[in-house]
C-alpha cells in the first residue's frame, strides 16, 4: 500500500474545525468528509482522529451530543462552538501565514 | 483559569471514566460498520469490507488509549505507577525486605528521637503565650546565676518598664495534717500575680493579691488539683476552709486546675513540671536597708514587642541604680532567660547530637538504599533497555523508578512509624529522672508529618541517581548485552564506591561518638564520689516551728534521733545534715578570716552546711587534718567548724588550717564571735562531673540547730531493712511528724549519671545501627563485584594465579574501601567531636585510645563483611568461566 502523505502537526484538528464549521457532523462523517474532499490524498487515521476529537472537547472548542443518524443508528454528534470558530479563525490565519512562508522558500530556492 | 477549567473537566470524566470509555467504544464500533458498509457498497463482499475496515481503523486500543492519556489526570497515571512499582517490588520479595526494614529502623529511630526534640525543645510549654514569659536571676562575679533579695525584687517589680507583670517565688515545703497521715508536700511562697504572670487562673476561688504581701497576712494557702481530690475530696465548699500546714491553720483561697506546671527553680531546686501542691503568700518582713540575703526567684511575662534582650539591659541598669541607694545591693547585675530556654537548655545540646546522630543513620541507610537500587538497576537494564525500545519516554521511565522508590520509602515509613511509636515508650523510660518535659514527649501530628517528609525526602534521595542511571541507559547496549555486563559501568561501579566510603566513614564517626561518651561514662562511674554510697539510706525531715519553738527544741530533738537509731541492730552510723552531697543544696556565706584580708571588688565567701557529729562518718568522708565534730561542741562552748580540702587550699595554702578563726562579724569584739577550725574533711563534687568541690564549711547542730535536716543512715547490709526501723522511730519520737524522700545514697548517685547514660546508650545503638548497616553496604558492593568479575578471576586461575591472589585481590578492594571510610570517619570525627565536649567528662574530644579502637574496629568489621564474598570469588571454576564468555 502506497504510503499518503503525513498531515502537517497540528493541521489535523484545523481540518476538523473547518469541517464542522460547515455543520455537525459524527467521527465517521468527519473522516469521510476530509477523505472527499481532499480527493482520497488525505486519509484521517481513526488513531488521530477520536484522540483529537477529546483534544477539541476538553478545549471546549466542539461539543458533542448523541443524535440518531438518517439510518436510525445512534451516533455522537459534534457540532463547533463559538470558541472553536475562533479558534479556526486563529488557526487558518496561521496556517495561510506559514503556507505564504513556505511558498516563498521555496519559490526563492 | 482554562487550566483550572480544564482540570475540572477533567476531573470529571475521570469520575466518569467507565461511561467515557464505553462512549468511546460506541463511536467507534459505528465507525467502523459504516466503513465496512460504505466497502459493501463499494462492491466489496461483507467479509472482506468488515476485514479492511478493521484494518484501516488499525489497533482498537490505540485510539482508546490515547484519547484516555488525554483526558488522564496525572493522578491516573500516577495510581498506574504505583501499582506497577508494587508489582514490581512483589517480585523481589527479598530485595523489598531489606530495603523497607533497613529504612524503617532508621526512620523510625528518627520519628522517636524527632518526637523527644519536638516534645521537649519545639513545643511551646502549657502557658498562653509562653514566649512572652522569663526567668530574671541576679549575677555577680562569684555567683553567674543566683536568686533575688525581696527588696531588690520589689524595687525592681516597681520600676520596671519592660514586664507585663512580675512575680517572685520561694521553695516552702510543708507539713500537711488534718485527716490522715501527715504527708509533706512541695510548696512555694508565691508574691501577688505568679499564676498571671503564667497566665493561669484558679479553677475555683482567686490567685493571691498584694494585701497578702504584707506580714502576718500570709497565712492564706492555694491548693493544686491533685491534692483537692486526694486530700480533700474534690470538696465543692473548699474556699474558706480551714487546713493545717506546719501544725498552723491555713485558709484555701483557690484551687489551681490541673496541668498547672511548676515552671522550676534554682534555689532548693523542684525541676519543671506538675511538681507543687501548695502555693502561700510571700510576705515582705524585715528591714527593707538590710538585703544581703539572696532567696527568691523571679519570674515576668515580658510586654508585647519587648525582647528578653531589652529586658536584660533594662533590669541591669535598675540592679545598678539600687548599687547606689543599698551598699548590699552593689555588684549585682541581672540576666534575664527566656522560661523555655531555661527549662530545657540543657538537654538542648544533647538532644540536638542525638538528632544529628540519628540522621547519620539515616544517611547511611539511604546509601545502602541507593547501592541496592543500583546493582538492580543492572540487572533490570534489560527491562529498561526494552521500554525504551518500545518508545517510553526517559522521562515517564524515571517517574515510574521515582515511584517505585517512594513506594520503598513510604512504606518504611509507615513501618518506622509504627516502631517509633514503641520506641518513644522505650526512650521516655530510659529518660533520667530530671529530664525536662518528659510527659510532653508523644508521637503527635507533627511527629506524623516529620516522618511522611522524612520519608518522601528519603525516597528522593535514594530513587533518584538509580532513576536517572537507568534511564540514560542506550537501549541497544542494553539489549545487545542481553542484561550481563562485565563492566557495570565505570562510573557506577565509583559512585557505589564513594557510598560505601561514605557509609563506612559515617558509621565511624558515630562510632567514635559512642567511644568518647563510653568512655566518659566509666569515668564517671569510677569516679571516687569522696564519700561511700553503700548501705545509705537517707530522708528528709521538716521541723515545724510551732512545735519545735527553741533552737534548744530543734537540736535535741535530732541529737535524739541520731543516738536512739544508732543503738538500733543492724544500724552502723547515722547522721543528720543540712543536705545531702549532689541534690542541689547551695546556701553561701561571706565571712572575715582572721589576720587576712580579701583582695579588692571581692569577698571570702564559701558553702554553709550543718552537720551532727556523726554525719561524716555516716557518709564515708574521711578526716584530713584535726578532729570530726562531737558531742561536746554545743550550746556554750566555743563556735566550731569543720571545712572541706578545696577551702583549706583555697584560704589557707600551705599551712595549717586547724585553729584559724573565721566570723560573721563585722568587727568582732568576744571570742563568741569567732568560729574555730576544728577538722578538714575530703572533697565532695558538687555535681558527680563538676571539676573541682566549692570551698565549704560545717557547723554542728548543736550549736546552729536547723529544722529541715536529711537523715542518713549506713546499715550493715540491705538498708531497705531499715526504712521501716526509721520510720517507726521518727513516729515514737512525734507521730505527728511526716518523713519524705526516702532514697538510697547508690540511687542518688545512679541518677546522677542518668543523663550521660542515656547518651551513651542512644549514640551506642545508633552506632552500632550505623556499623551494622555499613557492612551491610559493604558486603554489597564486594559481592556484587565479586559476581561481575566471575570470569575474569576464572580466567585468572585458568591463567595459573593462586586462591590466595585472589581472595587477596578482593580483600584488597574491600581494604581500599575500609580504610577510605574510617579515613573519612576519623576526619569527621577530629571536626565534630568537639561539639561533644561539654557532654564528656575528662576525656578529650581527641581521645587516641578511642580513634584507634574505633578505626580498627570499623576496618575489621568491613573486611569480616567481605569474607565470603572473596571465599565465594576463590571458587570460581577456570572452566565454568570460560564456558559462561
Amino acid at each position: 500500500m502506497p504510503r499518503k502523505p503525513d498531515l502537517m502537526p497540528g493541521t489535523l484538528d484545523m481540518l476538523v474545525l473547518k469541517t464542522l464549521a460547515r455543520g455537525p457532523l459524527h467521527g465517521y462523517g468527519i473522516a469521510l468528509s476530509i477523505k472527499k474532499l481532499s480527493q482520497d490524498v488525505l486519509t484521517v487515521e481513526e488513531g488521530s482522529l477520536y484522540p483529537a476529537l477529546q483534544r477539541l472537547l476538553l478545549q471546549s472548542w466542539v461539543k458533542a451530543e448523541w443524535k440518531m443518524t438518517e439510518t436510525n443508528r445512534r451516533a455522537r454528534y459534534y457540532t463547533l462552538t463559538a470558541a472553536g470558530r475562533k479558534q479556526l479563525g486563529i488557526e487558518l490565519s496561521q496556517f495561510e501565514q506559514m503556507i505564504a512562508a513556505i511558498g516563498r522558500v521555496l519559490q526563492d530556492a | 483559569m482554562s487550566a483550572l477549567i480544564h482540570f475540572f473537566r477533567k476531573l470529571g470524566i475521570l469520575a466518569r471514566r467507565d461511561r467515557f470509555n464505553s462512549e468511546l467504544e460506541e463511536e467507534m464500533a459505528f465507525h467502523r460498520e459504516e466503513a465496512s458498509r460504505q466497502f459493501q457498497a463499494n462492491g466489496m463482499a461483507p467479509g472482506a469490507a468488515r476485514e479492511a475496515a478493521r484494518r484501516e481503523f488499525g489497533n482498537d486500543s490505540s485510539p482508546m488509549e490515547a484519547s484516555n492519556e488525554i483526558t488522564a489526570l496525572r493522578v491516573e497515571s500516577v495510581l498506574q505507577d504505583v501499582r506497577y512499582a508494587i508489582r514490581q517490588l512483589r517480585w523481589n520479595p527479598g530485595f523489598t525486605l531489606v530495603l523497607v526494614l533497613t529504612l524503617a529502623l532508621s526512620i523510625g529511630a528518627n520519628s522517636a528521637i524527632f518526637s523527644v526534640v519536638h516534645g521537649v525543645l519545639m513545643k511551646s510549654l502549657p502557658y498562653p503565650e509562653a514566649e512572652r514569659i522569663s526567668r530574671i536571676f541576679t549575677k555577680s562575679p562569684a555567683f553567674p546565676k543566683f536568686s533575688f533579695n525581696p527588696f531588690d525584687f520589689r524595687d525592681i517589680r516597681e520600676r520596671n518598664q519592660s514586664f507585663e507583670s512580675l512575680a517572685a517565688f520561694t521553695r516552702g515545703d510543708m507539713q500537711l495534717s488534718g485527716s490522715g497521715e501527715p504527708i509533706r508536700v512541695h510548696g512555694f511562697r508565691i508574691t501577688a500575680g505568679f499564676f498571671h504572670v503564667l497566665g493561669l487562673q484558679p479553677q475555683i476561688g482567686r490567685e493571691f493579691d498584694q494585701s497578702a504581701e504584707m506580714p502576718k497576712s500570709d497565712s492564706q494557702v492555694i491548693l493544686s488539683d491533685r491534692l483537692w481530690r486526694t486530700r480533700f475530696g474534690a470538696a465543692a465548699d473548699i474556699l474558706g476552709r480551714k487546713i493545717t500546714l506546719n501544725q498552723q491553720p491555713f485558709t484555701v483561697v483557690g484551687v489551681m486546675p490541673p496541668g498547672t506546671e511548676h515552671p522550676g527553680n534554682e534555689y532548693h531546686a523542684l525541676n519543671y513540671g506538675e511538681s507543687v501542691d501548695i502555693w502561700r503568700p510571700f510576705s515582705f518582713e524585715g528591714d527593707p536597708t538590710q538585703r544581703g540575703s539572696h532567696y527568691i526567684e523571679a519570674i515576668g511575662r515580658l510586654k508585647k514587642g519587648v525582647s528578653a534582650e531589652q529586658a536584660d539591659a533594662e533590669v541591669n541598669s535598675l540592679m545598678a541604680q539600687l548599687g547606689t541607694e543599698h551598699p548590699q545591693s552593689a555588684g549585682w547585675g541581672a540576666t534575664v532567660v527566656p522560661l523555655q530556654k531555661e527549662i530545657v537548655g540543657s538537654s538542648r545540646r544533647m538532644l540536638l547530637i542525638l538528632l544529628g546522630a540519628v540522621s547519620m543513620v539515616l544517611l547511611i541507610a539511604c546509601a545502602n538504599a541507593v547501592n541496592l537500587l543500583l546493582a538492580r538497576a543492572s540487572i533490570r537494564r534489560r527491562e529498561i533497555a526494552l521500554r525504551l525500545a518500545l518508545g517510553a519516554s526517559r522521562l515517564r521511565l524515571i517517574r515510574q523508578l521515582l515511584t517505585e522508590s517512594m513506594v520503598i520509602a513510604l512504606l518504611g515509613g509507615g513501618l518506622g512509624l509504627a516502631m517509633a511509636g514503641g520506641g518513644v515508650k522505650a526512650l521516655v523510660s530510659l529518660l533520667p529522672a530530671d529530664f525536662p518535659r518528659a510527659h510532653d514527649i508523644h508521637v503527635s501530628a507533627p511527629v506524623f508529618a516529620f516522618t511522611f517528609l522524612v520519608s518522601v525526602a528519603t525516597g528522593l534521595l535514594f530513587g533518584l541517581a538509580p532513576a536517572l542511571q537507568a534511564s540514560h541507559s542506550d537501549p541497544k547496549q542494553g539489549l545487545h548485552d542481553g542484561g550481563r555486563t562485565s563492566t557495570g559501568g565505570g562510573r557506577q561501579r565509583r559512585l557505589r564506591s564513594a557510598l560505601v566510603v561514605c557509609e563506612v566513614g559515617l558509621a565511624c564517626l558515630l562510632l567514635v561518638g559512642a567511644g568518647l561518651m563510653l568512655r566518659s561514662l566509666l569515668n564517671l562511674l569510677h569516679l571516687d564520689p569522696g564519700f561511700r554510697q553503700e548501705h545509705l539510706l537517707t530522708a528528709s525531715l521538716s521541723l515545724p516551728r510551732t512545735t519545735y519553738k527553741t533552737d534548744a527544741d530543734i537540736s535535741h530533738f535530732y541529737d535524739q534521733l541520731v543516738t536512739n537509731l544508732g543503738s538500733m541492730p543492724g544500724v552502723k552510723s547515722v547522721g543528720v545534715g543540712s543536705d545531702l552531697p549532689w541534690t542541689g543544696y547551695d546556701e553561701n556565706a561571706g565571712f572575715t578570716i582572721e589576720g587576712k584580708v580579701a583582695p579588692a571588688n571581692e569577698n571570702f565567701h564559701a558553702r554553709f552546711h550543718m552537720a551532727s557529729a556523726n554525719y561524716f562518718r555516716a557518709l564515708g568522708i574521711p578526716l584530713m587534718g584535726g578532729r570530726f565534730l562531737s558531742e561536746n561542741d554545743r550550746q556554750g562552748t566555743p563556735t566550731v567548724i569543720i571545712i572541706n580540702k578545696s577551702m583549706a587550699d583555697r584560704f589557707w595554702p600551705h599551712e595549717d588550717p586547724v585553729g584559724k578563726r573565721i566570723t560573721f562579724v563585722s568587727t568582732p569584739k568576744a571570742d563568741r564571735d569567732w568560729m574555730t577550725v576544728v577538722g578538714v574533711v575530703g572533697d565532695v563534687k558538687d555535681k558527680p562531673n563538676s571539676h573541682a568541690a566549692e570551698p565549704a564549711f560545717w557547723w554542728t547542730q548543736l550549736q546552729s540547730p536547723n529544722p529541715d535536716m536529711s537523715l542518713l543512715v549506713r546499715g550493715e547490709a540491705d538498708p531497705q531493712m531499715l526504712a521501716g526501723t526509721v520510720r517507726n522511730e521518727i513516729r515514737r519520737l512525734d507521730p505527728a511528724l511526716a518523713f519524705a524522700d526516702v532514697r538510697f545514697m547508690d540511687q542518688i548517685v545512679d541518677d546522677s549519671v542518668a543523663t550521660p547514660r542515656f547518651a551513651f546508650v542512644l549514640v551506642g545503638l545508633f552506632a552500632g545501627l550505623a556499623i551494622f548497616l555499613a557492612a551491610i553496604g559493604t558486603y554489597g558492593v564486594i559481592s556484587y563485584s565479586v559476581n561481575q568479575r566471575t570470569q575474569e578471576f576464572g580466567l585468572r586461575m585458568a591463567l595459573g594465579a593462586q586462591r590466595f591472589d585472589v581472595l587477596w585481590l578482593v580483600l584488597s578492594q574491600a581494604a581500599k574501601l575500609a580504610l577510605g571510610g574510617a579515613a573519612l570517619g576519623v576526619g569527621l570525627a577530629l571536626i565534630l567531636a568537639r561539639t561533644l565536649k561539654s557532654l564528656i567528662y575528662e576525656v578529650s574530644p581527641s581521645d587516641p585510645l578511642t580513634f584507634v579502637s574505633v578505626g580498627t574496629a570499623v576496618i575489621a568489621v568491613a573486611l569480616f563483611a567481605c569474607y565470603v564474598p572473596a571465599w565465594r570469588a576463590t571458587k570460581a571454576v577456570p572452566a565454568a568461566a570460560l564456558r559462561a564468555e
